[in-house]
């Protein structure tokens, strides 16, 4: 392998040698640099293959350098780093030609996995030849389909078209079968019906068929498959536009991510002729589902005006293939008028409706999780899985292996399967995890109302009423379901929010607490010792914050620094850096503040009983920690090994050192600590925070880390532990928000759909690798 | 080594082995070729003392089969019962709701006096039995299937969902909305709806699926039109057997 050089330009110490770090280990020479003078110094004596600079610099900008660094030597590939990230800046960055544009903080993986890609598409004589590449342009991922255009044809026209159809491809549309409407091959134009109510079976198996191989295997001395996926090119004519629906959430579910090879080689021949629904079935309730029309997901959509139809383009391909087929006419007033009138009509027609907006489903099941009404409903279940095998919306499967009789061939089938049915969730040794009847229809009716909505961004039902029609036991239609829990969740709301709402009074008023003590602990910081005048406790929790008033000021949110085991004071230590925290640094002994709370959920104690600890402080995340590690201390024999990490930027900016100093000698607790920067008076260990971690010897099967520090720390420590074999679940941390009412009202402090004041500020890493906006 | 197999028969039609008989083309030849027939009294004459595989039709009707059928037993480390007599019991069974002097008496008239009979029975009734391959006749299919997993080493298992689910693969219009009835719902699936799909209803000749829904089922029937007496008569057919157990 080649040996690499990169600059790393960061003046965030943390930053530039945790990259240092890792890349190192990675095999590269790295070379760091803290302002952007330094780094151009480097690159004008030096030489780099990659340049990892951050936006922010003293002095000169990051886009500065990158500016100087690409008319000097355009050779070297530039990677912007940034944990204030614009539009504008990456478009200039990529303007200037950085290769990509990372946000801070990044996972040591993607960063070198960036970097190896970075080298391995530089041609050899690249570095001598100069002229960098421009950034490869995006590929357009699907053809425009925004036509919308609409015509007029008359039966002939449309006669014509699905002949044209027929002569190159399969037609699949609707006939009549014993009293009911399925879809079926069909050869004549005139056997074809587009004026049908619903079909009896979907027309999604088109699509995603009841049984097809997805690999052919030989079972032989080296066992080999071979992936299959067969397409005939086909058109389904004549579907509905809550079918069309349907088909785009399969597009959905199969196109996107972990693509389905045999979902898209049928998709792609599949072309779509729908046809809006004139005479509802009486089960159907798809305008409550925002289904009964359908703008995108077809490639033309009739509408039956009765001697002519209406046709709309919803694609390039329904463009053509209506230009090629036929000729068509722009409509008249009159016929857009008439058109309209029948859909309206067509819409007052639908006998069932949802008594709520199907927005609110998702809430509503959840808050119905364990109503009687699963439990009385589904009694009559026959688990026939008849619901699920008509349902346009369903596509789970199983997979099954088929061989052949000499035992040397084979093939992996896939056939449809659903949550309906009695064995759906067995696992190997016989444990049902859906056994009784009651779990699997709610199962099923909160995939249709709320898992797949929540999961897709799509419905999970489009109300075409065929569940209904084929449940013998007639309890399998989700607008039942849906309108049954909406029922009784006013019924209940009413009482429960207006009837019997017993107002908090005292919610947002703050309780007078006096200081008791106020200390100095660095330059800008200061520990407040309060009680409350009443005499009474704040009775809170390890990592537990409260809100601090200062009455004509305002509020602030402030961690509580002491455990609830040393008596019924707390300390509050605090950062002069805003208005309240001013106020608050300029009081007394004796004054008086309010208090509100304690808040937030706090450390996870029961999870961390009876483990190993690492603790890890980075600057003034010693503030809340200090209170689990007070608690930790006073319960000792709680918990076992114990280790604390704490860093500093520099000697001055340490606080509670005669704390810290109780803490490295107490004999069963190993402390390490650091300083950013050192000086004279410093004998200790020099280095950011995550230069203690590979040092130590940790068993990470019984180990929990508790890490708390400023935002930029979190991801690099993260790295580190990791690193030790500890996993997400291991890994607790405190947020910082901006948590202004602190009982989950304001909505100030919200992490994606999380409120940091209620289920935070403490998460594990595992509950925020779910929360995008939370690192 | 190919595994010695048997086939037996008791009280039943004969028809499960016709059917395998009936296999065609080259997956008979593999499947010759795969096992080895030691006895199979519709083909070859022939004793073996071992079987791997013992595959037994028909129910149990008299008291001779009783030691016959254990004797089997004995004999083989694999019993698998053929078809519905012996997986279920069957249509043999219907006799049951007779006494049985009446029932010898129905079918023999004065001659009854020279046969014995005792009320009909699954096999599983007297032995214990490893595996089954249900229906009136068999599914062919299935029976390869079964003889293939267990070649490979495989636990074979049946299908433990209704009639419906294949009958809804198969894209038929219900029997119910064809203004009939049918036991689809609570007959293990499998059979990939034949019968249905033939333009008929299901008989229930595969047997029960394993938690089923007999009152919802009953009431189903009902609420479509059929007297008590008619559901009781619909489940007669293959499953008295299985109903009198419960």
């Amino acid at each position: 392998m080649r040996e690499h050089s990169v600059l790393v330009v960061d003046d965030e110490p943390i930053v530039r040698e945790s990259i240092r770090d890792w890349l190192t280990e990675a095999g590269y020479r790295v070379t760091t640099a803290e302002t952007g003078e330094e780094a151009l110094e480097l690159v004008a004596a030096r030489d780099f293959s990659v340049l990892v600079v951050d936006l922010r610099l003293p002095g000169s900008t990051g886009l500065k350098v990158l500016e100087a660094v690409k008319s000097e030597r355009p050779w070297i590939r530039t990677i912007v780093i940034t944990a204030y990230p614009s539009a504008e800046t990456a478009q200039e960055a990529r303007r200037l030609g950085a290769i990509d544009y990372m946000l801070k903080p990044f996972a040591p993986d993607d960063l070198e996995r960036l970097i190896n890609d970075t080298l391995a598409s530089i041609p050899p004589e690249a570095t001598v030849i100069g002229e960098a590449e421009a950034p490869v342009a995006a590929v357009p991922v699907a053809e425009a389909i925004e036509v919308k255009e609409t015509f007029v044809v008359d039966r002939d026209g449309l006669r014509r078209l699905f002949d044209g159809l027929a002569a190159t491809m399969q037609t699949i549309g609707v006939v009549e079968k014993q009293g009911r409407y399925v879809f079926a091959r069909v050869d004549e134009f005139d056997d074809l019906c587009l004026n049908y109510d619903v079909t009896a079976h979907p027309p999604t198996r088109y699509l995603f068929p009841a049984r097809e191989t997805v690999l052919k295997m030989d079972l032989g001395e080296s066992p080999t498959t071979e992936p299959i996926s067969e397409a005939t090119p086909q058109v389904l004519f004549g579907v509905h536009p809550y079918d069309i629906q349907a088909i785009e959430l399969l597009d959905e579910v199969f196109l996107t991510k972990h693509s389905d090879p045999n979902y898209i080689s049928r998709r792609q021949s599949t072309v779509i002729v729908g046809v809006d629904c004139l005479r509802p079935s009486p089960h159907a309730f798809a305008p409550s589902m925002g289904t009964d029309r359908a703008d995108t997901g077809f490639d033309l959509l009739l509408t039956d005006l009765g001697d002519r139809f209406m046709v709309r383009v919803g694609s390039q391909r329904g463009a053509d293939l209506l230009a090629e087929h036929t000729e068509a006419s722009a409509p008249s007033d009159k016929e857009i008028a008439t058109q309209k009138a029948l859909l309206d009509a067509a819409r007052d027609q639908y006998e069932v409706t949802l008594n709520v907006a199907r927005e609110r489903l998702p809430k509503l099941l959840e808050d119905r999780y364990h109503d009687e009404y699963w439990e009385e409903r589904s009694a009559t279940c026959l688990s026939c899985g008849s619901c699920i095998m008509v349902c346009p919306t369903c596509f789970c499967f199983d997979v099954v292996d088929e061989v052949a009789l000499d035992l040397k061939t084979g093939e992996r089938i896939r056939r449809w399967d659903g949550c309906m049915l009695t064995d759906f969730a067995v696992v190997a040794g016989g444990e049902n995890f859906r056994h009784d009847k009651a779990s699997r229809f709610r199962h099923r009716i909160f995939r249709k109302g709320k898992y797949v909505l929540e999961r897709y961004g799509m419905v999970g039902c489009v109300g075409c009423g065929r569940c209904k029609t084929a449940c013998l036991a007639d309890i399998a239609s989700p607008a039942e379901a849906f309108n049954a829990i909406a029922e009784k969740a006013k019924i209940e709301t009413a009482r429960r929010l207006i009837g019997k709402a017993s107002p908090d009074a005292g919610l947002y008023a703050p309780r007078p607490a006096k200081l008791l003590r106020v200390e100095e602990l660095a330059a800008n910081e200061k520990v407040f010792e309060l009680a409350f005048e009443d005499g009474s406790a704040l009775g809170h929790d390890p990592g537990q914050f409260v809100e601090v008033s200062i009455l004509g000021i305002g509020e602030a949110p402030i961690s509580i620094s002491s455990s609830p085991t040393r008596g019924d004071t707390f300390e509050l230590a605090v950062r002069n850096v805003g208005n309240v925290t001013r106020a608050l640094h300029n009081l007394k002994k004796g004054a008086t503040v309010g208090i509100r709370g304690p808040f937030g959920n706090g450390f996870p104690i029961e999870a961390l009983e009876w483990k190993d600890l690492l603790l890890v402080a980075g600057g003034i995340g010693l503030f809340p920690l200090r209170s689990l590690i007070q608690y930790v201390l006073d319960r000792r024999d709680r918990f076992g090994r114990v280790t604390i990490l704490c860093g500093t930027r520099s000697p001055q900016e340490r606080m509670f050192e005669a704390e810290l100093a109780e803490w490295a000698a107490i004999e069963n607790v190993e402390y390490h600590e650091t300083v950013d920067r050192g000086d004279d008076t410093w004998k200790g260990h020099v280095g950011v925070i995550t230069t203690l971690i590979p040092e130590l010897e940790i068993s990470p099967a019984k180990t929990m880390s508790v890490v708390v520090g400023p935002p930029i720390m979190y991801r690099f420590v993260i790295g580190e532990l990791k690193k030790k074999g500890l996993a997400d679940e291991q890994i607790v941390m405190s947020l910082e928000r901006r948590m202004k009412c602190g009982v989950g009202k304001c909505g100030h402090c919200q992490i994606n759909g999380v409120y940091a004041c209620q289920e935070g500020p403490v998460f594990t890493l595992a509950e925020l690798r779910s929360l995008r906006e939370a690192v | 080594m190919r595994p010695k197999v048997a086939f037996f028969d008791f009280t039943c039609c004969e028809g499960c082995q016709l059917d395998t008989l009936n296999i065609e083309g080259q997956d008979l030849v593999d499947l010759v070729s795969a096992i080895d027939i030691v006895e199979f009294r519709e083909v070859a004459t022939g004793k073996a003392d071992r079987y791997d595989i013992a595959f037994v039709e028909g129910s149990i009707t008299r008291e001779s089969e009783i030691p016959r059928l254990k004797d089997i037993r004995e004999r083989a480390d694999i019993v698998i019962a053929l078809g519905a007599c012996a997986h279920i019991g069957g249509i043999n069974c219907l006799k049951n709701h007779l006494p049985m002097d009446e029932a010898l008496e129905i079918v023999y008239g004065d001659d009854a006096k020279y046969y014995d009979t005792i009320p009909a029975r699954p096999i599983h009734a007297v032995i214990p039995v490893d595996f089954s391959v249900p229906g009136c006749p068999i599914n062919t299919a299935e029976l390869l299937r079964i003889v293939k997993e267990l070649l490979l080493g495989k636990t074979p298992a049946l299908p433990n969902y209704p009639v419906c689910v294949e009958c809804k693969m198969a894209g038929n219009v219900c029997v119910f909305e064809r203004g009939g009835s049918c036991l689809g719902p609570v007959i293990r699936g499998g059979c990939n709806a034949v019968c249905v799909t033939a333009g008929r209803h299901c008989w229930g000749c595969r047997g029960l699926v394993d938690d089923p829904n007999l009152d919802s089922q009953k009431d189903v029937l009902t609420k479509y039109g059929l007297t008590v007496e008619q559901v009781v008569e619909k489940f007669k057919i293959y499953n008295t057997y299985t109903e009198v157990a419960q």
